[in-house]
């Protein structure tokens, strides 16, 4: 378990209760982050994110790390990681990610760079060979 | 899509089993049951359907396909698309209720870079590419500001989307070392002077 | 009103089944299987076999036909292999080899 280490104001460990925390564009954190609520993130993490609500990348911050989990994910600014989420994913048109994206619905606005697997659950229709779903239903980590 | 007239459409209730290729613009809104590889724009209706990989100029999908989307300037997955399949284009739009299961990358790539190439040697070099640029000025001409991990390795592959000079395409698109037409005769001569 | 359309610069390699009218201006290689109506435009190239209701040719056609209605062959036609239709018709100017079988 990475320890929390902050190189300016900000510091974040264990769990953010107010009901929207945010991580300033000042900011600069290293660690883990775990959160009942909802995040916005304007400055830069390094580290795992682990969230009941929703998260917020805004434009110039970035989240760089193994696994992000959260109930949503809106993405103007950068993010290099798996991203696991209940809800919807969306990347705007400002956004650079990386990694493999899941959650019931992903969307990508025209300009944004993305590199990383889509693993939305559907089936196609029988004519395409309705739900075999080909790969094995394992985790994202093990394609990475 | 071309109003031209250039405009071929497999019906409704048509099922083509085999390949489709062409320099045309296509609209699938039945069943095509094999791979499609034409030069134009490819659109597949809400109840059209493609089990090959479809490769064209700006593909648009609103239906199913179960193979991968390449598209030579773009791609855009429409509310209702369900898509198996890698897409790969240098503009990829996913718009809410479109879904999607595969690798997806934008930017040129290395498919991009062998296509840039080719384009350059045959006419205008830098429009394809430069096409794109203008609109993501916004994006690429902010600093890339994150000195976090993503930076380094996500640097080049941006920057090549973005970059007007194309860095990454530069040594593609410089013209081959000229020929000297007389030293044909004398093949020892040319390989020395090819070495230096 | 065709709702396919193979257009011009189009090629297909394979077989084809619909239950609505064809219009082919491009190339078709393989099978032509149409409920309706099958029009081979000038400067087409098909070389299949052809099933249809009906069956208009003003391009090349290589293939055997087999129409319920009624076969056009019209000025420009290009056609080799057999035509089994009730009604054939063959315009000045079409060039046919083959077989003609019309059931009554």
């Amino acid at each position: 378990m990475a320890q929390a280490r902050t190189t300016t104001a900000a510091t974040t460990r264990g769990a953010v209760d107010a009901r929207e925390a945010r991580i300033g564009s000042g900011a600069r954190i290293r660690g883990r982050i775990q959160g009942e609520g909802d995040l916005v993130v304007e400055g830069h993490v390094e580290g795992d994110l682990a969230l009941r609500g929703d998260l917020t990348i805004a434009e110039g911050a970035s989240i760089a790390g193994d696994t992000v989990e959260a109930a949503s994910v809106t993405v103007a600014g950068s993010l290099d990681a798996e991203v696991t989420a209940t809800g919807p994913v969306r990347l705007a048109a400002s956004a650079r990610v990386r990694g493999n994206l899941r959650g019931s619905a992903v969307s990508i606005e025209d300009g944004a760079r993305f590199s990383g697997r889509l693993d939305c659950e559907f089936d196609l229709p029988p004519e395409l060979g309705g739900s075999s779903r080909g790969e094995a239903r394992g985790r994202p980590a093990a394609r990475r | 899509m071309a109003a031209n007239g250039n405009v071929s459409v497999i019906g409704r209730t048509t099922r083509v089993r085999g390949r489709i290729t062409g320099a045309v613009d296509l609209e699938v809104q039945g069943f095509v049951d094999g791979e499609v590889a034409v030069a134009g724009d490819v659109t597949v209706d809400a109840h059209g359907m493609v089990g090959a990989s479809i490769q064209g100029r700006r593909l648009v999908v609103r239906g199913a396909v179960r193979g991968d989307l390449l598209g030579e300037e773009s791609v855009l997955l429409e509310d209702g698309a369900r898509v198996v399949g890698d897409v790969r284009a240098p503009r990829v739009a996913i718009a809410p209720g479109a879904l999607v299961r595969g690798f997806v990358e934008t930017g040129e790539g290395e498919r991009g870079a062998a296509r840039t190439a080719r384009v350059a040697a045959a006419a205008t070099p830098a429009r394809p590419p430069a096409a794109v640029v203008p609109a993501r000025a916004p994006a690429a001409a902010a600093p890339p500001a994150p000195a976090s991990k993503p930076a380094p390795k996500a640097a080049p592959a941006l920057a090549v989307a973005g970059g007007a000079a194309g860095t990454n395409h530069a040594p593609h698109r410089r013209p081959p070392p000229p020929v000297v037409p007389a030293l044909k005769k004398a093949k020892g001569q040319l390989a020395k002077k090819r070495e230096r | 009103m065709a709702s396919t359309v193979i257009g011009a610069g189009i090629t297909v390699e394979g077989e084809i089944t619909t239950d609505e009218d064809v219009v082919v201006a491009g190339t078709v290689r393989g099978k032509l299987s149409a409920k309706e109506g099958v029009a081979i435009e000038h400067g087409a190239t098909v070389e299949a076999d052809v099933v249809s209701g009906s069956l208009v040719v003003a391009g090349s056609l290589t293939g055997n036909v087999t129409a319920i209605e009624r076969v056009d062959l019209q000025s420009g036609a290009r056609v080799v292999g057999n035509v089994k239709a009730a009604r054939v018709t063959i315009a000045d100017g079409a060039q046919f080899k083959g077989n003609v079988d019309m059931e009554v």
